[in-house]
């Protein structure tokens, strides 16, 4: 067998020369001398979606065949294809008849459809391989380096076209280009697309990144396009607050997109308080804030809102998204459970409310153990205290879980919970890393393999949930007094999920040759397991230390999510080669800031407020409008569900009930469990996406608008029925002695956070004649208000 | 794939079609955008099924003294009923279930069902949604899955259920998102005691966002959208660069011409259905609202759930059975199949009527059964369901099946294959991972008549 194969670039005039056997040609002028079953083969049976989850990479195959999910087991899918099935599925003496060209040209029926037709240079390259016998040799694909050719493409403006190259080193020391061997995907279509053969076309003013994967190698190409300007358009000088401003605007002029102007102070007043509070300002605040002429006055109000005790709780609610504060999984008795998440919340909420270094909060989590440093007896004291405080209608934690410095409830389910899923937990919350497709195949999109997955899972092999050695007799003692002759234990409060560091558990082993697979943090160092050794305390030291790629970057990409609501890495936890950052410049310098600042989660929380970017109006202009990755304006966005119930009420002048689990008077962002028994409550929760967080994934907080959202708002009666409360703000306003415009501006404060225009004027002098009472005056424009987009969506 | 940032009015595509937007997210409106210009691609045409009524059993139905009885097990197994013969030959039932036994001919038992989970809220997690529960993922209901890939007609709700799910921990969207949860009736279609039962009952029912509360009239409405569209100028220029504030108009409309609409209001005109058909399926909640089901399904709604509780016969078992479990069930199932029948629509309706598991085979020591799941019995009608037939068998004394053993999957599966979809369908998660709608379900093909 030859040993040697080139693919080489000839140009058109050279086509008469090539000759019949080996050579055949691909697109753009190009020949591939003597296909290779690893180099090409494999990288067109990925390409053509051939080994893909639904097709033959699922696990019981498709149709008799079964090839490796993705390709990453090029020899046992050369058996496959080669000698199963009796090898009727190639046939070096009539190639054309090879039952694998038949089915993917679909000349016989193929579940599949047709992958390629009989005339295309892939099926040549097919049946080029087939003709030579069908030959491979194991390992000649072995990839050493993939290199993409330009590795960021800067348009100058739409509708332009650019070549993309990839070239493979292989690890005998050949080099090939394996263009047409790829996969290429745009991660934003509306901006600019890619053909299958790695040519990018740019659509539209923006930035993006092509993905190209090569065989499991995955190398995104970043694309800028921008705005055509008209002839002598200058561009303007735009202050700068801070570094934030620096490189915003930096890659803003890049793309010709100049920023909207400052917001509005009301404008600006709404969306802070949204944001920072999930609430809305009231009219006396709006007046005040309007009616100070001090030049730092956003500045105070800022610090004000980063102070305020609902902030801490804005922070606790989507913290317990990222936990996993999944009530109904929180272990036995059932009635104690959603207190118990109110204790996660609590507990989360006031170390944001101190402000804790966000390593030292990180650590009370991912360390946590029950007994600290107690004895089995202190802890069993201390148990009893905390469970007194909430077991009992009307009894409520008062600080007594939340003054514990760790939060043992993030590993204490009812249901044991395996190593690997605390992995994939672990990964997703503080290293914004989505592993869980490693769990059964190296990620089609990011380096990790199911080698390093199962070595991270490792690292939780001395986790212990249950009882410890130390604590049992005691622990079984109160036990059998607690349940006394009790058929259904379930009911019964007993203790059963101390957290605690045990002996190592049998670990996982190499996927291919089963041998030990030391515990090693994602992409990081070995991690000692061994009798006595927390081996989560080097984990988290791994996590902390200044140069984790991760840690830091993920939390201050979180930050400016929330704040502009889009990631700079979008979705937030989702960091992958597959997807970088759209300015990795800014999140680097943020991540820089966050670590020289020792973690002070509310000293970036205010940088980026205080920023110009932040504070930039929704309104757009002629040259940024179609920006929406690059924050050249505010965008407008949905809000959480917590801060929509909690802005209706705040409309409303109203106040919920959250049922008998909740203290009362708590706004929405105050309430730590995910499922409620309040039924009014919850449909709303649910419809505006509150997650029920089995799955400590950020993507389970669905945040787009939905129909059922926009028919609640129209016609659910608990909601209309708010507008009788005698002391809401509908009642008040009809019986108030105001004239129509202070009605009118009253109404608007209180929902929209901003005075009536003439025409909203106009609109409501209208609808005046129509209505015959002051009451159904009151109440539509009520309805008509919280109806609104510029009401329920933040801007 | 290609769009037309520059020029395209979101508002074009709305007056396109108004069909079943309703289990429609914001992704799949836009995205409508392109359809609307591309041909439709046919549907797969080895549909039978285009509905489905989910009657749900909660607490997990002592099966073994229903659909599967074991009059050869020793005393402490087999219990106090005895069997009758039915209208399909061979296959016998509970003397309990008199009306179900004529209408077994048109029924398909399925005695071979099997899972490990003896838990109410996982259980029902895996019964409902044909998928094992993980940690790692939420799988969404049957009626979700059906909101996703089958549009239901215009101004209807796709998914409508009767009840909340285990207080809504199952039966919702799961990882598709909240534009697929079931919309949720709320109202009793239960005369009051005492009061006759006329037009009066039938006013009760709602489902909850689809219809004006009482007292809300359209007159009204359409007043006060007036008024709305003149205050919601601000973002009118935006609405073609930003997919939340246009999406968010095209729903508005929507929502509207739901309201507009009385497909809805009419399926809960319970009283157009004349007193001798609302008597056979009985004037209980659970009767009246099969009954309502039938009409939904009629007016297009692809998906619904009804209810009925008590099943978790932990204790006097046979008591709760014969004097109320069984009789209701008897009467309401009977009647829904047979009035299906009548109307000609079982032919393309499929009735499930499951629990979450099964209950032991051992009575305890309270003349109760407490959770099984090992061996459990399901009912199916319509949809291509073969008819007067029941699949699998279990052991003698029903421990576990003994031939044809399947699972929640398979059954899910066989469901979704009646209705034209193909049960390795894939769909993506929020974090874009590929997930078939049921992985380890195979069609029962000798399910299927």
């Amino acid at each position: 067998m030859k040993s040697l194969y080139l693919l080489a670039l000839v140009s058109m005039t050279m086509l008469f020369a090539s000759s019949a056997r080996a050579d055949v040609n691909l697109p753009g002028n190009k020949k591939l001398e003597n296909a290779d079953f690893e180099r090409h083969i494999m990288g067109l049976l990925g390409r053509t979606g051939c080994n893909g989850g639904s097709c033959h990479g699922s696990f019981q195959g498709k149709g008799g065949l079964r090839l490796s999910l993705f390709g990453y087991e090029p020899e046992k899918d050369f058996v496959a294809i080669t000698r199963d099935s009796s090898a009727r599925r190639i046939n070096p003496i009539d190639p054309d008849s090879s039952l694998l060209l038949l089915k993917a040209t679909g000349q016989v029926e193929h579940g599949g459809g047709m992958r390629f037709s009989k005339d295309s240079w892939v099926y040549n390259v097919f049946r080029d391989w087939i003709a030579r016998g069908a030959p491979s040799s194991a390992g000649r694909g072995e990839v050493k380096n993939v290199t993409v050719a330009p590795n960021e493409i800067a348009f100058k403006k739409t509708g332009e076209l650019q070549q993309i190259l990839v070239k493979a080193q292989f690890i005998d020391g050949t080099e090939q280009d394996i263009t047409y061997m790829c996969e290429f995907r745009t991660n934003d279509d509306a901006v600019a697309e890619v053909t299958g053969l790695g040519m990018v076309k740019s659509i539209k003013p923006g930035s993006t990144a092509i993905v190209v994967s090569y065989r499991g190698n995955v190398m995104p190409v970043r694309i800028l396009i921008p705005m055509t300007l008209p002839p002598g358009f200058q561009y303007p000088k735009i202050a700068q607050v801070n570094y934030i401003d620096r490189e915003v605007f930096a890659r803003l002029k890049k793309l010709n997109m100049v920023p909207s102007d400052l917001a509005s102070d009301v404008d600006f007043l709404r969306r802070v308080t949204i944001d920072t509070i999930g609430q809305l300002p009231t009219p006396d605040e709006i007046r005040a804030f309007l009616a100070d002429k001090s030049a730092d006055k956003r500045t105070k109000k800022i610090d004000e809102l980063l102070a305020h005790p609902l902030h801490a709780a804005m922070w606790a609610t989507k913290f317990s998204d990222i936990t996993g504060n999944d009530t109904v999984a929180l272990e036995n008795p059932p009635t104690l459970r959603a207190k118990r998440s109110q204790q996660w919340h609590d507990w989360l909420r006031k170390r944001f409310q101190e402000n804790m270094p966000y390593d030292q909060l990180v650590k009370g989590i991912l360390t946590a153990t029950s007994r600290e440093e107690k004895s089995p007896e202190e802890w069993l004291e201390s148990v009893k205290k905390i469970d007194s405080g909430i077991d009992g209608v009307g009894k409520y934690d008062t600080g007594e879980y939340a003054n514990r410095p760790s939060l043992d409830l993030y590993w204490r389910r009812q249901v044991a919970v395996p190593t690997e899923i605390w992995g994939e937990r672990t990964a997703a919350a503080f290293l914004g890393v989505r592993v869980e497709c490693a769990q059964c195949h190296k990620h089609p999109f990011d380096r990790w393999t199911q080698a390093e997955y199962r070595a991270y899972a490792n690292v939780f092999a001395s986790l212990g949930v249950g009882i410890s050695p130390e604590s049992k007799k005691i622990v079984d003692k109160e036990n059998a007094a607690r349940k006394g002759g009790a058929k259904n234990v379930n009911q019964i409060n007993i203790i059963g999920k101390e957290v605690y560091t045990a002996a190592p558990a049998k670990t996982y082993t190499h996927p291919d040759t089963n041998a030990y697979l030391p515990a090693k943090a994602l992409g990081g160092p070995e991690i000692k397991l061994g009798k006595g050794i927390d081996s989560r305390v080097e984990l988290f030291n791994w996590m902390r230390s200044p140069d984790n790629p991760f840690f830091a970057r993920v939390l201050v990409n979180r930050i400016w999510a929330h704040y502009t609501g889009v990631g700079l890495v979008h979705p937030v936890d989702d960091f992958s080669l597959g997807n970088p950052a759209s300015n990795d410049v800014l999140l680097d310098a943020l991540a820089k800031d966050f670590i020289e600042h020792k973690f002070d989660f509310r000293y970036i929380e205010k940088a980026v407020l205080l920023s110009r970017t932040y504070q930039l109006s929704a309104k757009v202009n002629e040259t940024n409008k179609f920006d929406n990755r690059n924050y050249a304006h505010s965008y407008i966005r949905p809000m959480i569900a917590e801060a929509v119930v909690d802005v209706l009420n705040s409309a409303l002048n109203t106040t919920e009930k959250f049922g008998l689990d909740v203290r009362p008077g708590a706004k929405a962002v105050e309430v730590g469990a995910s499922q409620l028994q309040n039924a009014t409550l919850s449909y709303a929760f649910r419809i505006f996406g509150r997650p029920a967080r089995t799955t400590a994934c950020d993507c389970e907080r669905a945040m787009e608008p939905a129909l059922p959202q926009k028919l609640f708002l129209m016609t659910d009666p608990g909601l209309l029925q708010k507008f009788n409360d005698p002391s809401g703000r509908v009642i008040k306003l009809t019986t108030s002695k105001m004239n129509d415009t202070e009605l009118l501006d009253e109404l608007f404060l209180g929902t929209l956070s901003r005075l009536p225009t003439e025409s909203d004027r106009k609109a409501f002098a209208e609808h005046r004649n129509i209505v015959s009472t002051r009451r159904e005056l009151v109440f539509d424009t009520m309805w008509a208000l919280i109806n609104t987009r510029e009401f329920i969506l933040n801007h | 794939m290609a769009r037309d940032c520059e020029g395209f009015s979101r508002r074009d595509f709305i007056k396109v079609g108004s069909a079943g937007l309703l289990g429609m997210n914001l992704p799949q409106l836009l995205s409508l955008e392109s359809a609307a210009r591309a041909n439709p691609t046919p549907q797969a045409t080895n549909r039978r099924a285009t509905s489905v009524i989910m009657v749900w059993l909660a607490g997990g139905p002592a099966t073994i003294d229903m659909w599967d009885l074991r009059p050869n097990a020793p005393e402490n197994i087999r219990g106090q009923f005895h069997e009758i013969n039915t209208s399909a030959p061979g296959i016998r039932i509970c003397e309990h279930l008199p009306q179900m036994a004529r209408v077994a001919d048109k029924a398909t038992i399925v005695r071979s069902l099997a899972h490990t989970i003896p838990s109410h809220g996982p259980a029902t997690v895996f019964m409902t949604t044909g998928n094992r529960p993980t940690p790692a993922t939420q799988y969404p209901a049957l009626g979700s899955l059906v909101t996703r890939l089958m549009p239901a007609a215009a101004g209807v709700p796709p998914y409508v259920s009767f009840t909340e799910l285990r207080n809504g921990s199952a039966g919702q969207s799961g990882y598709l998102g909240t534009a697929y949860n079931p919309f949720i009736v709320e109202g009793n279609p239960q005369p009051a005691a005492g009061a006759r039962a006329n037009s009066q009952t039938a006013a009760n029912l709602r489902v909850r966002g689809i219809t004006l509360p009482t007292g809300f009239t359209l007159e009204q409405l359409e007043n006060r959208d007036r008024l709305l569209r003149n205050f919601d100028q601000t973002f009118q220029n935006v609405d073609r660069n930003s997919d939340v504030v246009g999406g968010l108009d095209a729903f508005h409309q929507q929502a509207l011409e739901i309201l507009r609409s009385d497909k809805t209001r009419n399926a809960f005109a319970l009283d157009q259905e004349p007193m001798s058909l609302r008597n056979r399926y009985g004037m209980t909640q659970f009767g009246q609202g099969a009954l309502a089901a039938r009409r939904l399904i009629e007016a297009g709604v692809r998906f619904t759930t009804v209810s009925i509780g008590g099943w978790d016969t932990h204790g006097q078992n046979f008591n709760a059975l014969s004097t109320r479990l069984l009789p209701q069930l008897d009467q309401v199932l009977s009647s829904l199949i047979s009035d299906l029948d009548d109307r000609g629509m079982l032919e393309n309706t499929i009735v499930y009527c499951a629990g979450e598991f099964g209950r032991t085979p051992r009575i305890n020591n309270n003349v109760g059964r407490d959770h099984w799941a090992r061996s459990m019995a399901v009912v199916l009608a319509g949809g291509g369901f073969r008819r007067g037939y029941a699949h699998g068998t279990t052991d003698t004394n029903g421990m576990a099946p003994a031939t044809d053993i399947c699972s929640p999957d398979d059954v899910a599966s066989t469901i979704f294959n009646q209705l034209g979809i193909d049960p390795h369908t894939e769909l993506q998660t929020p974090t874009g991972r590929p997930m078939q709608l049921f992985r380890e379900g195979r069609v029962i093909n000798r399910l299927i008549g």
